[in-house]
Parts: C-alpha cells; sequence; structure tokens
C-alpha cells in the first residue's frame, strides 16, 4: 500500500508543478495581447475606434497581481473552468477544445494505430524472417524517419494532392457540401477522404521507430530458450510466431504506444497547420501566435493530464503483474 | 416572401438533418452543438446547397480556423461577413479611388462651416433584415451608443425619420471617413436589450446590407451568408449572388492551392507567381495601397538607442538600398513606387508639395551614401563598415517570421547596406515579439507597414504616424488610434498637423502639409520602401461584375471591410 | 506559426520510441519507478529479453569492454559513409562557395544557370552556397544539442538511477515534470527571450528540452548496474560515488550513451528545423532549416523551385538516415543477439538448404 501511496504522491506532485508551469510559461512569452491583436487587426485594414476600445476592455482586465491571478486559475481548474479564449473572445476555451478534439483524436489518434499497427507487424514479420532479403527495410525506415515533418507533408501535398488530384489538400470535411459533417455515407466518406493525406504524414514518419523496435525485440525473443523448446518440441512456425514470440516481444512496445497515444490529444501541430486541419494542434497555434493564455493553459493542460494519467495507469499494471515492483520503487 | 413556402416543405428534412448533426458527438463533431444559432437551426432553412441551386460563391477573407461565431461589429474577433455584407456603415467609401463615396444607407451629408457639426440625410423606406423599419434613430443611436461612441461626439440626434445631426466638441472634418465610412450601423431594437456588449456574439445578426447569415452554416472551417430577402435593393434583384460561403484557411499557400483548384472564388492574398494562378482562367487585379517602410526608432529624446538615432544614418540607408530590386525580388515587381511624402502616388498627387519628393531613390547609391555617413563624421574602419567614436554602425532589422515579403526585403537590405558601410543583421521574430517591439519602442530597425489611407489624402498618416502627439515614451505602449512607433516628434509637424485639422479649405491644407513633408521626407523616421501590393484573385467564369482596372469602383480584395459588401451586392452569375 | 512537430512533443515521443529501438526495456522508459531487475515480470522472460546484453555485461564486465568495438556490418558502413561525407562537405566545401548570403545574383535561376551549381532563390542566394554553409549551422547545432543534452541526461538519468533515495525521487520528478510540460511553448518562451537568436542560443534552448528521453533510459540502465557485484564491491570498498560512476558505470553504458548522443543530435538537427519553420531559427547562421523556411515561405514549389526546397530536406534526412544506421550498429553491440541471431539463422537456412541440396543429390544418385 506503501508503493501506491507513494506512486500518487509523485502524481500529485508532478501535476500540479506541470499545472503551475502552465501557468507562468505562457506569461513569459513576450508581447502585450492586446498590441498583437490590434497589430493583427490592423493589417486587415482599419482599425475602428470602437473596436480598438473594445480591445483594451477585454485584454486589459488582467492588472491583478500575479499571485492572485495564479490562485485564481488554480481554483478554476478545481472547478473545471477553464476561461474565456482571447483570440477568439468570448469562446470558453473548453468550447473550442471540445469542438477540436474529435477531430485530432480520430486523425491523429488512428493514425498512432496505424503506424503502431504497421510497425508491429512488419517488424515481427522482418524479425521473423531476420538474417534474409528483409533486413534491407530497415536502412529504409531509417529514412523516413529522419524526414523533416511538414518537409513531407508539403510535398505530400504538392504531388499525390496537387498535381495527381488523389486527395483532398484542406480540411477535415468538405465544406462546399456539408456545412457540417453528417451521419450519411457520403459525408463519413467526404471525411475519410480528406483523412487521407495528413494521416499518410502522420503514418509514414511514425511507422519506422515502431518496426525497428518491434524487429529487435522479435529478435531478441526468438533466441529466448522458451522458443527454441517450442520449436525444438515440433509446434508449427506459425504458432510459435504468434503465440510466443510476437506476443511478448511486441509487450515493451504496448507502453510506448500508450504514451504515445497520450500525447495524442496535443493533436499534430504541423499537419493540422498544412492541411487546416480543425484539431488540437491548430488551437495550440493560435494560442501561441496570440498570446492567448487561457487557451494555451487549456491545451497543455489536456496534454499533462492525458499523459500522466497513462503513466498512472501503466505504473499500476506493473505494479499489479509484477509484485517487485512494489517493494523496490 | 417568395421564399417562405420552400421553406416550409424544407423544415421536416432540416429537423431530421440538424438532429443527425448533433449525433455526431464522435469523429467529425465540429459542429457547434451547444451555439445558440444551432439550437435553432431546426426551426429555420438550413441544408447546404439546396436553398439554392445557383453556384455559391467561396471566399477566402484570411479568416484562420478555427472559425468562431461571431458578428458583433464591435467585437475585434467579427467575423468578415459581418462588415459590409450584412452591417453597413452609411457611406462605403473608395480607397482605390479619389472619386465621391457610394450611398449606403445616407443618401447625403454637409458638414457645417467650423466641423463642429455633422447632418446627414439616410434613406427611407429601408428595412433591417427582420422586417423592422430601418430610420434616422437608428443612425443616432449607433453615433451615441455607449460602446461605439467616438470621445469628440457630444450628441447626435434624429430630428426627423431621415435626418441625423451629430455634434462635435472640435472641428472633425478629417474624421469624416470614420464617421461615414467605418461606424456600422446598428438596429436599436435589437442593441438596447444586449446586456454585456463586449461579450456580445450576435450569432443571430440584424443588419440592413445584402445578407443574411444562414442559420446553423458556422463551422470551425466555414459559415455561409445569404441574401436578405428585406434588403433594400431586393426588388431590384440584388444581391444577384444568391449564396456566399466564408471558408477558414491556415495559410496563403493552402489558399493559392484551392484557388487553383476552382474551390475558392475570391481571395485577397499575396501570390508570387501570379502567371500560375490567372493562366488557370482566374481573374487577378493589383492595387498597392499600403506604404512599406523601415520604421526606425528614430527619437533618442524618447528613449530610443541605436546608430539609426543619428539622422545621417538613416539618409544614408535611405540612399543605400535599392528598391528596384527588392521590388523585383522581395514583392515580384507587384509593388508600387512609394513617394516620401506618404501620398499614394496617382491617387493623392495633388498633396505633395514639390516634385522633388514625388518618388524615393529606386536604385542604390552607396557613393550618396557614403557622402552622407562622412559629411556626419564617420569613417570606414578595416572591416568596410563605418564607425563613429570607436562605435560601428551596426543595426538589427527585424521583421515577423511568416512575413515573406517583409523577411525577404530584410534580406535585400542587410545586403545592400552592407554594400555602403552600414551593417545591418536581418532577422525574424515572431508576431508577438513584433508587436511589442514595434509597441513598446525597444528595436533599432523593423520592416513594417504604414496603413494606408482610406480617402485619397494622406492626412491620416501625418496625425497618427509623425505626430508628436501620437507618440509615447520608449517603454509605454501608444494610445489607442495611434501608430508612432517610431518615437518621431517634430514641433513644426505637430503644429502643420493641427492646423490642416481645422480646416476644410484645400489650398490651406496644402501650405500646412508643405511643411510636414519637407520635415519627413528629411528626418525619414519611417524609411519609405515600397508600395505593398494588394492581389486579388477572383472567379470570373462563374461571376462578372467584379472590380476591373478600367472601373475600380471599389478596393477589390475579399478582406476589405464595407467594400467587401458592395462588390457582393454587385456581382452577377454567370450561368 | 507552423510545424512544429518537430521542437515539440512529438520528438519526445520520436524518444520514447527509439527507447524502445535501442532495445532498452520501453516499460521502463514511459513507466517511472519500476525496479532495475524486472526481468521476467510477465514471467516469462519476455522483459527480460529487453535488458539483454546486461547479464553478461555483468558477468564479465571488463572483458566484455573488447566487444564495445562496432563490427563492421553493411549498416555500419553505409551509415559511416553517409555521415562522414556530410560532415566533410559541411568542414571543407564552404570555404569554396560563394557567400551564402549574397543576394547580388538573380533570382530563381535554374540549376547550372548562371554557374550556379544549385541556381538561386528568390531573392538571389545562391543554393549551393546555403547548402554547404548551412550543413556547417546544422551540424553545429546538431553536436552542441548532443552534448548539452548528453550532459543533462547523464546528471539526471545515471546519478539518480546510481544514487537512489531522495536524490533519485528529486531528478526524477524534474524529469518527468520536463517529460509531460509541452516542449514546443517553452522552446518558444525561451528563444523569445534573447533579441537576437544566435545559433548558439537555439542550440541550448534545444538541449534543454532535448534530454529527458535519455535521461529515463539511462536511469533505469544505470539502476540495474547499481546492484551489480562489482559496483556493490567498489562501494562497499570506499569509493566515491563520482567515482564508481565513472570508472565502473559509465564505460559499461558506454554504447548507450553514444545511442543516445546520436539520437540527441538527429533530434536537434530535425528541431531546428521545426523551430526555423516556426521562424525561430537562428538568425545569424544559415541552417538547412533556414533554407527549408524561407524556401516554403517563399512558395519554391508553386514557383517550381525544387532546387529550393528539396536539396535541404533530403540533406536532413540523409543526414539522419545515416546516424540511425549506425546507431542500428550500436544496438547491436548493446544487444549482441540482434548481431548473432540473424547471423546463426542465416547460416541455418544456407545449412539446411546444402542438407536439401544435398539429400536431393544423393537421392538422385540413389535413382
Amino acid at each position: 500500500m506503501k508503493y501506491y501511496g507513494r506512486r500518487v504522491a509523485f502524481y500529485a506532485i508532478t501535476l500540479w508543478a506541470a499545472v503551475s508551469l502552465n501557468f507562468f510559461i505562457p506569461r513569459m512569452l513576450p508581447g502585450d495581447p492586446a498590441q498583437i491583436l490590434i497589430g493583427k487587426l490592423a493589417r486587415n485594414g482599419d482599425v475602428t475606434p470602437a473596436v480598438e476600445q473594445n480591445v483594451k476592455l477585454i485584454l486589459g482586465g488582467s492588472d491583478e497581481p500575479l499571485w492572485n491571478q495564479y490562485w485564481a486559475y488554480l481554483n478554476n481548474i478545481v472547478h473545471g473552468d477553464l476561461g474565456i479564449s482571447v483570440s477568439k473572445y468570448p469562446e470558453p476555451v473548453w468550447d473550442l477544445i471540445k469542438d477540436a478534439l474529435p477531430w485530432t483524436l480520430c486523425l491523429v489518434g488512428a493514425a498512432t494505430i496505424i503506424a503502431f499497427a504497421i510497425g508491429i507487424v512488419g517488424g515481427a514479420w522482418i524479425g521473423w524472417k531476420r538474417g534474409s532479403a528483409w533486413d534491407h527495410v530497415i536502412p529504409f525506415t531509417a529514412l523516413l524517419q529522419s524526414v523533416p515533418y511538414f518537409w513531407l507533408a508539403i510535398l505530400l501535398v504538392y504531388f499525390l494532392g496537387m498535381k495527381l488530384g488523389l486527395a483532398p489538400i484542406s480540411w477535415g470535411w468538405d465544406v462546399q457540401t456539408y456545412d457540417h459533417p453528417e451521419w450519411s455515407w457520403a459525408s463519413i466518406v467526404d471525411v475519410f477522404q480528406h483523412a487521407v493525406l495528413p494521416a499518410l504524414t502522420i503514418v509514414l514518419s511514425a511507422v519506422g521507430g515502431w518496426l525497428v523496435g518491434m524487429r529487435n525485440m522479435m529478435v531478441s525473443t526468438l533466441a529466448e530458450d522458451y522458443i527454441v523448446t517450442a520449436e525444438a518440441k515440433g509446434l508449427r512456425p506459425r504458432r510459435v510466431l504468434w503465440v510466443y514470440a510476437v506476443r511478448n516481444a511486441a509487450l515493451p512496445s504496448f507502453a510506448g504506444f500508450a504514451v504515445a497515444l497520450a500525447f495524442v490529444v496535443s493533436g499534430s501541430l504541423v499537419m493540422e497547420q498544412v492541411f487546416s486541419y480543425p484539431g488540437i494542434g491548430k488551437l495550440m497555434i493560435t494560442a501561441v501566435s496570440n498570446a492567448d493564455y487561457a487557451l494555451m493553459q487549456g491545451v497543455f493542460l489536456l496534454t499533462t493530464v492525458a499523459v500522466l494519467v497513462v503513466n498512472f495507469l501503466m505504473d499500476l499494471i506493473y505494479g499489479y503483474i509484477d509484485p517487485r515492483t512494489r517493494h523496490h520503487g | 416572401m417568395i421564399r417562405s413556402t420552400r421553406r416550409r416543405s424544407v423544415v421536416a428534412a432540416v429537423a431530421l438533418a440538424s438532429s443527425v448533426s448533433l449525433l455526431l458527438a464522435g469523429c467529425g463533431g465540429g459542429s457547434k452543438a451547444t451555439d445558440a444559432s444551432t439550437s435553432k437551426a431546426a426551426s429555420t432553412d438550413k441544408p447546404t446547397g439546396v436553398a439554392n441551386s445557383t453556384r455559391v460563391l467561396n471566399v477566402w477573407a484570411g479568416s484562420m480556423t478555427p472559425i468562431v461565431a461571431n458578428f458583433n461589429p464591435f467585437s475585434p474577433n467579427v467575423l468578415h461577413a459581418a462588415m459590409g455584407p450584412i452591417y453597413e456603415p452609411l457611406f462605403a467609401f473608395n480607397k482605390a479611388g479619389s472619386g465621391d463615396p457610394t450611398p449606403l444607407l445616407g443618401e447625403s451629408y454637409q458638414f457645417s462651416d467650423d466641423g463642429k457639426q455633422l447632418t446627414v440625410k439616410v434613406k427611407s423606406g429601408v428595412k433591417w433584415s427582420d422586417g423592422t423599419p430601418f430610420t434616422a434613430k437608428d443612425v443616432a443611436y449607433t453615433y451615441t451608443y455607449a460602446f461605439s461612441k467616438p470621445s469628440y461626439i457630444i450628441s447626435a440626434e434624429a430630428t426627423d425619420d431621415t435626418t441625423v445631426v451629430v455634434k462635435f466638441d472640435s472641428p472633425q472634418f478629417t474624421n469624416e471617413f470614420s464617421l461615414l465610412g467605418t461606424t456600422f450601423i446598428i438596429p436599436e431594437h435589437i442593441w438596447k436589450d444586449v446586456k454585456d456588449p463586449a461579450k456580445f456574439t450576435n450569432t443571430d445578426p440584424v443588419g440592413t446590407g445584402p445578407y443574411i447569415l444562414k442559420k446553423g452554416s458556422v463551422s470551425s472551417q466555414a459559415y455561409t451568408v445569404v441574401a436578405n430577402p428585406n434588403y433594400r435593393d431586393a426588388p431590384q434583384g440584388k444581391p444577384a449572388v444568391k449564396t456566399v460561403r466564408y471558408v477558414g484557411l491556415d495559410g496563403n499557400q493552402n489558399a493559392e492551392d484551392l484557388v487553383k483548384q476552382g474551390k475558392i472564388d475570391w481571395t485577397g492574398m499575396f501570390v508570387p507567381d501570379v502567371d500560375a494562378v490567372t493562366s488557370l482562367g482566374i481573374g487577378y487585379i493589383n492595387t498597392p495601397q499600403d506604404p512599406t517602410t523601415i520604421y526606425t526608432c528614430s527619437n533618442a529624446d524618447e528613449g530610443c538607442t541605436g546608430a539609426q538615432t543619428d539622422k545621417a544614418v538613416r539618409q544614408a540607408l535611405n540612399v543605400a538600398i535599392d528598391r528596384k530590386q527588392i521590388n523585383g525580388k522581395a514583392f515580384k515587381g507587384l509593388g508600387g513606387t512609394i513617394s516620401p511624402t506618404f501620398a499614394l502616388l496617382g491617387r493623392d498627387d495633388k498633396w505633395i508639395t514639390n516634385d522633388d519628393w514625388k518618388e524615393s531613390p529606386q536604385s542604390a547609391d552607396a557613393a550618396a551614401a557614403a557622402k552622407i555617413l562622412e559629411g556626419a563624421g564617420y569613417t570606414k574602419g578595416s572591416d568596410g563598415f563605418y564607425a563613429k567614436d570607436g562605435k560601428t554602425v551596426s543595426l538589427t532589422l527585424k521583421s515577423p517570421a511568416g512575413w515573406t515579403d517583409y523577411n525577404q526585403a530584410a534580406e535585400l537590405i542587410a545586403s545592400e547596406a552592407k554594400a555602403a558601410g552600414i551593417k545591418i543583421t536581418a532577422s525574424t521574430i515572431s508576431e508577438q515579439e513584433y508587436f511589442d517591439a514595434r509597441g513598446s519602442g525597444k528595436y533599432e530597425l523593423l520592416m513594417g507597414g504604414v496603413v494606408g489611407t482610406s480617402v485619397a489624402d494622406p492626412f491620416q498618416i501625418y496625425k497618427d504616424w509623425f505626430a508628436g502627439f501620437s507618440t509615447t515614451k520608449v517603454g509605454t505602449p501608444l494610445k489607442a488610434s495611434t501608430w508612432n512607433f517610431s518615437r518621431y516628434s517634430n514641433a513644426d509637424v505637430d503644429a502643420a498637423v493641427k492646423a490642416a485639422a481645422s480646416t476644410n479649405d484645400e489650398a490651406k491644407r496644402k501650405e500646412q502639409y508643405a511643411i510636414i513633408q519637407k520635415n519627413i521626407v528629411d528626418d525619414l523616421p519611417y524609411i519609405p520602401v515600397i508600395i505593398n501590393a494588394t492581389q486579388t484573385f477572383f472567379n470570373k467564369k462563374d461571376f462578372a461584375g467584379w472590380p476591373t482596372e478600367d472601373d475600380l469602383y471599389q478596393f477589390p480584395p475579399s478582406w476589405g471591410s464595407v467594400s467587401s459588401g458592395v462588390i457582393l451586392a454587385n456581382l452577377v452569375p454567370l450561368s | 506559426m507552423a510545424e512544429h512537430e518537430t521542437t515539440g512533443e512529438d520528438v519526445r515521443e520520436a524518444h520514447l520510441v527509439t527507447a524502445a529501438a535501442t532495445t532498452v526495456d520501453a516499460a521502463d522508459v514511459v513507466v517511472d519507478g519500476l525496479p532495475p531487475d524486472l526481468p521476467d515480470a510477465v514471467g516469462d522472460g519476455s522483459l527480460a529479453a529487453a535488458v539483454t546484453g546486461e547479464p553478461a555485461t555483468a558477468e564479465r564486465p571488463r572483458s566484455r569492454r573488447r566487444d564495445l568495438m562496432p563490427s563492421w556490418s553493411p549498416k555500419l558502413v553505409v551509415g559511416l559513409v553517409i555521415t562522414t561525407v556530410i560532415v566533410l562537405f559541411a568542414i571543407i566545401v564552404p570555404f569554396f562557395t560563394l557567400d551564402p548570403n549574397s543576394t547580388d545574383y538573380d533570382g530563381l535561376l535554374k540549376p547550372g544557370e548562371q554557374g550556379h551549381l544549385l541556381g538561386t532563390s528568390a531573392i538571389g542566394n545562391d543554393i549551393w552556397a546555403q547548402l554547404a554553409h548551412g550543413a556547417r549551422g546544422s551540424l553545429l547545432i546538431g553536436v552542441t544539442v548532443g552534448v548539452i543534452a548528453l550532459a543533462l541526461s547523464v546528471v539526471f538519468g545515471i546519478f539518480a538511477g546510481y544514487l537512489g533515495g531522495w536524490a533519485d525521487e528529486t531528478l526524477s520528478l524534474i524529469t518527468n515534470i520536463m517529460l509531460v510540460i509541452p516542449a514546443l511553448p517553452l522552446t518558444i518562451v525561451l528563444a523569445a527571450y534573447s533579441s537576437s537568436r544566435s545559433m548558439w542560443l537555439v542550440a541550448g534552448v534545444l538541449g534543454l528540452t532535448a534530454w529527458t528521453g535519455s535521461a529515463i533510459v539511462l536511469r533505469t540502465q544505470a539502476r540495474s548496474l547499481r546492484a551489480r557485484d562489482y559496483v556493490l564491491a567498489a562501494r562497499v570498498a570506499g569509493e566515491k560515488s563520482g567515482r564508481v560512476i565513472a570508472v565502473e558505470i559509465l564505460p559499461n553504458l558506454l554504447p548507450l550513451v553514444a545511442a543516445q548522443f546520436l539520437f540527441g543530435v538527429i533530434f536537434a538537427i530535425l528541431g531546428e528545423a521545426g523551430l526555423s519553420y516556426l521562424g525561430l531559427g537562428p538568425t545569424d547562421a544559415v541552417t538547412w532549416g533556414t533554407m527549408l523556411y524561407q524556401a516554403q515561405q517563399g512558395s519554391a514549389l508553386t514557383l517550381g523551385a525544387w532546387w529550393w526546397f528539396v536539396p535541404p530536406g533530403l540533406l536532413i534526412a540523409l543526414l539522419g538516415c545515416g546516424l540511425s544506421l549506425v546507431n542500428f550498429a550500436i544496438d547491436e553491440i548493446i544487444n549482441p543477439k540482434l548481431r548473432n541471431v540473424p547471423k546463426a539463422t542465416r547460416r541455418v537456412r544456407k545449412a539446411r538448404k546444402h542438407e536439401k541440396h544435398a539429400a536431393a543429390t544423393t537421392e538422385e544418385a540413389g535413382a
């Protein structure tokens, strides 16, 4: 029990520290939000005095001492109030996140799962076929992994989207057909089509890591005594592969996968920007470029909590399956 | 009311569709289920592309995603369609030409001789989009509405249904555009019940413009406006384009691609390779409007530091840069020639008081720069850069990351200045750093725009950008509506600006302008570089009536406030 | 604003992912607080496989050092060749190019036109010159970040793991907080602090956010080593902690540390590209990141100027690939099975083929 107590304390402190940093970091960003907003508005023509007055009214309210703001912030978080976005004033931060989250979860989540699945299956296969020509796939995954994300996305847009016209290049759905996505077959297909290029970008750059990790685990696992025994006993190779080797080799990858899934909630900044995709990463960009503290904090909080929760669950699971963890921890 | 029968038949289908869309909690649940506008959606007309068989006009006016419903014209986050297409001011001033303003809700206006009273005649028989009659009372209400009332207005009264008299505490000739051309008239019967105007998002806007918001059409990616059945010109079939969709996009590249694919019909944005777009049969017009300059924190008395506080350095830089090369490379030859008087060449020519000040030098003259610097006591060091009192002239020229033309211009200026013995480091910074530096005055050199005037007169620039009363000390942000980022302050200029403001007499104003121009051309607190291109791309295959070089009846880009409404009302779909 | 993936959270994911790739138990990488000697947690030795190499290390720590020298696998050769060529390119070529910042040439010249090997950018920079100087900038940043991240991960990983107790708790707490703090805004904040962003500042900022993944990996290993007999012996003999770490622990972790360093370099070069893409790259140097940024901002692809947009990205990918291949070779040192097993299998397969062949020939002969 002591173990769990310590774990809980550990996560509580981490959460508090992260939440506090989330408060202070944005405030260290240079720039007065009012100036930024007026500057941006002026880029597109005239700023009427009424609007300017309004900007100052909206953004001038934080003359409170930082300390008081901090307490109010903690208090609000405890009550589930993430505040009001400044860049999209007066939209509550929670509403913005709520609208963007499904897109990010579906797209980035699906892409992460696909990349993981391809990586695990492919890695298992290459590991199984160790020593064969399949090993030569590995260097190519190294190349894919090292390609700058945005560079790849832009090339995909240019060639697949513009030159070949294979897939839509912007938005999460076709705004010219649907005001909002609908539960119709055509609309769902449309949403899928719009996800093709963004998902491809993510899968291409993420698959390599899983693949190599899985392949290496497979190679190591296949050398274990119990596999050798199983083979010696004359079990069918297919059974050895799937039941004995893959299952065990994939286990460590799942822990990494869990964290990757936790980070899904933070969205994919590049991809959402390049494709004008309506997700969380886009909110983050909006927040950072407008010094929108509340929105920034909301997005940070979401990420922080997701990652901590996943880690905590992993802790519990490992604590359960390996009793020694609880004593040594 | 032709539409009412059809509307009823659509209701059932709509109710179904929107209840379905409410179910979209999972993937693609981008719909604003909590938004008031959607919950009402079920009871009014909705589905896309069904309401009208005619082609929908797709517009990108610069909105980034996510789009959030906000049609309050006083809000900084107001969506473009509110300004012009839905709400209108009294008159539409043409930024692109020098003619008289086009009457919208107004009919005529008259300043008193002392400039302290303005009498406006408004149109009769106009209705708000909810059917309520529009009267001069709404105008008076708008001018005195606590939230939008400028401090110089003493009172505004409707003397009858079509006449408004506005009184000021001082001569307001120079605020003609602001009062008549940018003040969106709001309906008193709606706004009197608005509790907190700052938080009011006005998701069910009632205006007088050619369009009304299509209920339930606002998503994070787009929103749609449809023809206003109560529009005053509706009997003449206006607006002929019945449905206009505004989309949100996150970058010019994205927008350019969509324009090429024919998915966007109207936009205003910078495209370096115009031919690649126009060769696809897409209409294009370039109306250079806004001066691009190098802001210099010029005034050591106000706290500026750095070599640029020396006039000689600014003057040397002014002749050292190769404007032709900058236009050719950074602005793809699309920019216009700038006048150091900041009068827009072509439109404001009559205000340029000395022919020598017509154009800034177009090619680099390193020898002239050297002469200026040496005359001021600078000597060239072994590193090839000028120095004075042991201090090398070394300046940082910043521009906001992503403002490509500025970034490239800065690189070119740095390279050109080097040839003239002035060390300039071009650096990009985030937008917030940029706006912060500009506002607080903590910078040496910034690439920066000056907001071009919306009327054929450079006065607004002199007053807001050059007057000493429009600036503050370094470290203190500027006051509202003042833009003197250079911290420039010159008693002669200040006096001339004040004198010019109190008269409507052209000759008298010109006398004052001569004083202002003489000083700013010599002092160069903003080193003029170029007039920035303002490119507009439009679909000329499916729609007619766009502004052209020959008939520049309004400022063409889709983001233009007021002008976009006038243009939309003027468009005709081609079958 | 834009594309920050490379600077932000995703890089961390990459770290976590690569942790698995280095065959260090990914579970440990992620879940703090697992015991170092957890093998067989799942009951069938699968996790033991993850920490392979260790048992052998434990038994014959010193004699194993001979094996730390890489063997010449094709992966290593290709990786080293790519890396060396790029490094030499960065060191030598910039002496012979035009001024990369000069804008005296015509804009958008095609490769070969007017003597520009790779053409020019929109404002007339020579691309070949930029590429060479950019290689220098990117590599310098990469190595600097690698060193900073390495130093930090050694402190927060090895010291924490070895010392245990409160020191461990505190250091791990900091590591974990750094892990969950979104790196992108932190990077922006740090980068925004200085008015002119020198290359070194950018490197420092990236270094500060690049070490957490490595620290967690190293900590797990250090904790595992701490319980080994020879380390215990040194401690009992009264050796100071610093000396034990330097003499007993670090040498055994060398391959792992080297791998983490190379990951740090890849992270930094991609991260620098990401920061530059946001317009927050270095202002006093040309790097591949700043080149990509300018190319993208200048609509290079739409203008058809592939020679401006493609080379920097390709070189980043190639360098990353080269370093990764070297890393794979290091993996094979950490986990000899990766090297030996495929070899053995290949031998077996060959032998079987021979057998079959032999059997077939005997059969033929018999017939």
